[in-house]
């Protein structure tokens, strides 16, 4: 437990909070202390979602009490909570796209005069010395809808800021961030603590923790474990924390053997402007990274190899056997699988079971049209088991399950059709530690398998422990490759973000 | 900085682009022989399209309004028809004064306005189900009123009446007119239009904000609903008569003007003086094509074929836009 302390900063009292039967949140008491910088971490379903959304008013707790500078908190509605000087940040860019930056700066608050009418200029002057703090350079007039990602997330942070916010609550706010703009959001953080704002950061990306965050508070199945000073955690002790057990360490492979034939060949592939002129190849049982900044081409690449989108250019040969891909189902039947990188919107249909996800593209490639109900439930039972998902049975819809059992739903249902080669496009993003593990452990055991594997991650560490070879593209060229030990941290961002061309 | 769109609507200039192009078609293909009067390109035919399109056009602001707002409102054809019926009653049956029977007509166009947002705010059905059921509520009840008969409001009326000194073709066009700019000005200069706004482009950010957004989806059904009625009583004045099966499938009518208008269905997207403005294209269709020999059958295939050219056109012109 922290110290005990006075009356400043925000306590969290015994809360308690169940959904039905299931217990979001058990006995959960722990101290943030004004002005500081405290990253709450824990896998998904620990229950941050519900204490942050208790705190934004839109959740009551069934017990327990927050009190914040020695009052209690009752937000009974997210409009009390920023009343009241919390402000929120949400995961999902909450964000109203056909309306203005300053018009999304002000929603629900609006600066009016009489019956309401709207003082445009003077909300859009005031967001533009907002913006300006942050240095942003956004035009207040703008739609929401044409910022890029990053800008939209900033915008949040301005929001929460024009209401004067003593605390801002930030849940993920990295997730669809490239290294600079994160490195962006974070400077408008230190500046907002250094004006004695209190900041709520709930991350699963632990070095962000690390560089960001005063305390760390840990929470697993609905309970709090304990809060560390950064000073004297590490990154294993967190780790530790937040599964409950130690994970086990990597076990080093050498790669797959140079005889090994190649599965997946790509020769001067083009499709402008997303890439151009690009070759490699894959080996049966090798991992290859793609790695590269945001923008250069890796995604439309994969997506161009599985038949989504026809290459004006260049040839792909699978198991040495040129192919023409005209769609995806063409790519399935011939030996390849794509794990795209939006699991929600590419991966998964929310309408229906997991016994007919997990079987989609089984059923499509093969001849059977008739659907055979006893079959299904067993196949999908034996995956469900096979891959360790946590869901209540093969009739539970997509919904019930956490962020890591659904990638997971989305990797078995591809694994199923036991493919040659298995692209993955950014696999473990927005997945908590363990399921992270989980992920890396079946790409490494279906490569063992004899599976061409190729990865696509923005996550250098992950690159780093993954991958016998990497890729660096830029700007929709293949950079470099780095075999295995030439692999590291500082040859593969040189790559990815010098101009070679211009260097030389 | 980086190239981004501004919030500008050039979405009504190119209605009125199209409008124009319309009007000066169909001027140069009726074009009459010398010495004749051009048979619509006058100033009494103008003022016939106004009227006519008026009773379309009261409702299709509130139609624009809910479409703005996320929403859709099949009920407006059925509450015209009932509030027609209502007034007509009372005016011509009950010996109700003009004004009594005008405001309970706009009374029962409110009721049912609140029925649906009941429905949907609170009982939570999908907007497209409950106004279906409230449509067949507020149709059936005229038909249960009026039990096949009509009543002639014409004949009460006195001869050579002058409501607001005006004449009498001229109230509805400036009934509508008056109402689309106050309407317009509420859309996008006050606090209400730009909460509807919001909760059309983002529901779950409009609750997050602390908007409102349960009575503000209320007001736009009841909106809705009370526009209809106005424009149901417009029309028992126009036709001289309320019947129950006037305005049969003006619903679909109503919501193509506001699409034309620009309204998006998806919500967040859309313009109350649009709406109006695609009320007068079709009423220059509605209007004109009888004029050529012939052409009365392709009547319904143009309209049906000019609303997917202009929402064509118009996500053609956004994609260049971006």
């Amino acid at each position: 437990m922290p110290p005990v302390q006075g009356d400043a900063g925000l306590a969290f009292r015994d809360l308690h909070k169940s959904f039905g039967a299931a217990r979001a949140l058990r006995a959960v008491s722990f101290h943030v202390a004004e002005g500081e910088t405290h990253a709450i971490v824990g896998e998904n379903g620990a229950g941050k979602s519900t204490l942050l959304k208790i705190l934004a008013g839109l959740v009551k707790a069934d017990e327990g009490r927050i009190i914040w500078n020695g009052e209690p908190l009752h937000a009974g509605s997210p409009r009390e909570a920023l009343e009241r000087g919390i402000g929120m940040v949400y995961q999902e860019m909450l964000a109203f796209p056909n309306l203005s930056v300053a018009a999304n700066i002000f929603a629900g608050r609006e600066i009016t005069g009489p019956a309401g009418w709207l003082r445009g200029a003077e909300m859009r002057s005031r967001t533009r010395a907002l913006l300006d703090e942050l240095h942003l350079a956004i035009d207040p007039a703008a739609l929401a809808e044409s910022l890029p990602a990053a800008h939209r997330q900033l915008l949040q942070v301005a929001r929460a800021l024009a209401f004067d916010c003593r605390i801002l609550v930030l849940d993920e706010p990295t997730t669809a961030l490239t290294d600079a703009e994160t490195d962006h959001l974070f400077a408008v953080i230190r500046k907002l603590k250094q004006r004695g704002v209190t900041i709520l950061y709930v991350s699963h990306r632990l070095p962000e923790v690390f560089r960001l965050c005063d305390r760390i508070t840990v929470l697993r199945d609905g309970q709090f474990v304990e809060t560390l000073d950064r000073a004297t955690a590490t990154h294993d002790r967190v780790v530790r924390a937040m599964v409950g057990r130690d994970l086990p360490h990597r076990a080093d492979d050498a790669g797959a053997p140079a005889y090994a034939k190649t599965a997946l060949e790509v020769r001067g592939l083009s499709r402008r402007p997303c890439f151009r002129d690009v070759s490699f190849s894959v080996r049966a049982g090798e991992i290859v990274a793609l790695f590269g900044l945001v923008g250069s081409g890796r995604s439309e690449l994969i997506e161009t190899i599985f038949g989504l989108f026809a290459a004006q250019a260049g040839s792909i040969l699978i198991e040495g056997k040129a192919v023409h891909l005209r769609s995806a189902c063409d790519a399935a039947r011939a030996g390849l699988a794509l794990v795209p990188e939006e699991r929600q919107r590419q991966g998964l249909f929310f309408n229906l079971a997991l016994r007919h996800n997990l079987l989609i593209p089984l059923r499509q490639m093969s001849k059977t049209r008739l659907i055979r109900p006893a079959a299904d439930w067993a196949e999908a039972t034996h995956l469900i088991d096979a891959w360790r998902i946590k869901a209540s049975g093969p009739d539970a819809l997509p919904d019930s399950l956490s962020g890591g059992n659904q990638q997971k739903v989305v990797l078995a249902k591809w694994l199923a059709t036991r493919p040659a080669v298995l692209m993955l496009d950014e696999p473990t993003k927005g997945v908590d530690v363990g399921a992270k593990f989980e992920i890396h452990h079946i790409i490494r055991r279906e490569a063992a398998a004899g599976t061409a594997c190729l990865v696509v991650s923005s996550d250098l560490p992950e690159v780093l422990s993954l991958a016998h070879r990497v890729i660096v593209m830029r700007e929709g060229r293949v950079q470099g490759e780095l075999q295995g030990a030439e692999a590291t941290e500082e040859a593969v961002m040189h790559l990815a973000t010098t101009d070679l061309k211009a260097a030389s | 900085m980086t190239r981004t769109r501004r919030a500008w609507h050039v979405r009504e200039l190119s209605t009125i682009v199209i409008l124009l192009v319309e009007i000066a078609f169909f001027g140069w293909y009726l074009w009459p022989e010398a010495g004749r009067a051009h048979p619509f390109l006058n100033g009494e035919n103008a003022v016939l399209i106004l009227k006519y399109s008026s009773i379309y056009g009261i409702a299709a602001i509130g139609a624009a309004i809910v479409i703005i707002s996320g929403g859709i409102d099949l009920a407006p054809g059925a509450i015209i028809a009932l509030a027609g019926v209502v007034c007509g009653g009372l005016f011509v049956e009950a010996g109700w004064g003009l004004g009594p029977s005008i405001l309970a007509a706009l009374a029962v166009g409110t009721l049912s306005g609140l029925l649906s947002a009941l429905l949907i705010v609170a009982v939570k059905l999908p907007p497209f189900i409950a106004t279906l059921g409230v449509m067949g509520i507020t149709r059936g009840l005229a038909f249960i009123i009026t039990e096949g008969r009509y009543y002639d409001v014409s004949g009460r009326l006195v001869g050579g009446w002058r409501p607001f000194g005006l004449p009498q073709d001229w109230v509805p066009p400036v009934i509508m007119i008056a109402l689309a700019l106050f309407f317009h000005l509420l859309m996008t200069r006050f606090n209400w239009g730009r909460g509807i706004f919001s909760v059309g482009g983002n529901e779950t950010a409009a609750l997050f904000s602390g908007i409102a957004v349960g009575r503000l989806k209320t007001s736009v059904y009841v909106l809705s609903g009370v526009l209809a009625a106005a424009a149901g009583v417009v029309l028992t004045f126009v036709q001289g008569q309320g019947k129950a099966d006037l305005a049969t499938g003006y619903e679909l009518d109503i919501i193509a003007s506001a699409v034309v208008g620009g309204a998006s269905l998806s919500g967040g997207r859309g313009s109350v003086l649009g709406a109006v403005l695609g009320t007068l294209i079709f009423g220059v269709l509605r209007n004109a094509l009888p004029q050529i020999p012939g052409a009365t059958f392709y009547d319904r295939l143009i309209v049906g074929a000019v609303v997917i050219v202009i929402v064509v056109m118009d996500q053609l012109l956004l994609k260049r836009g971006e």
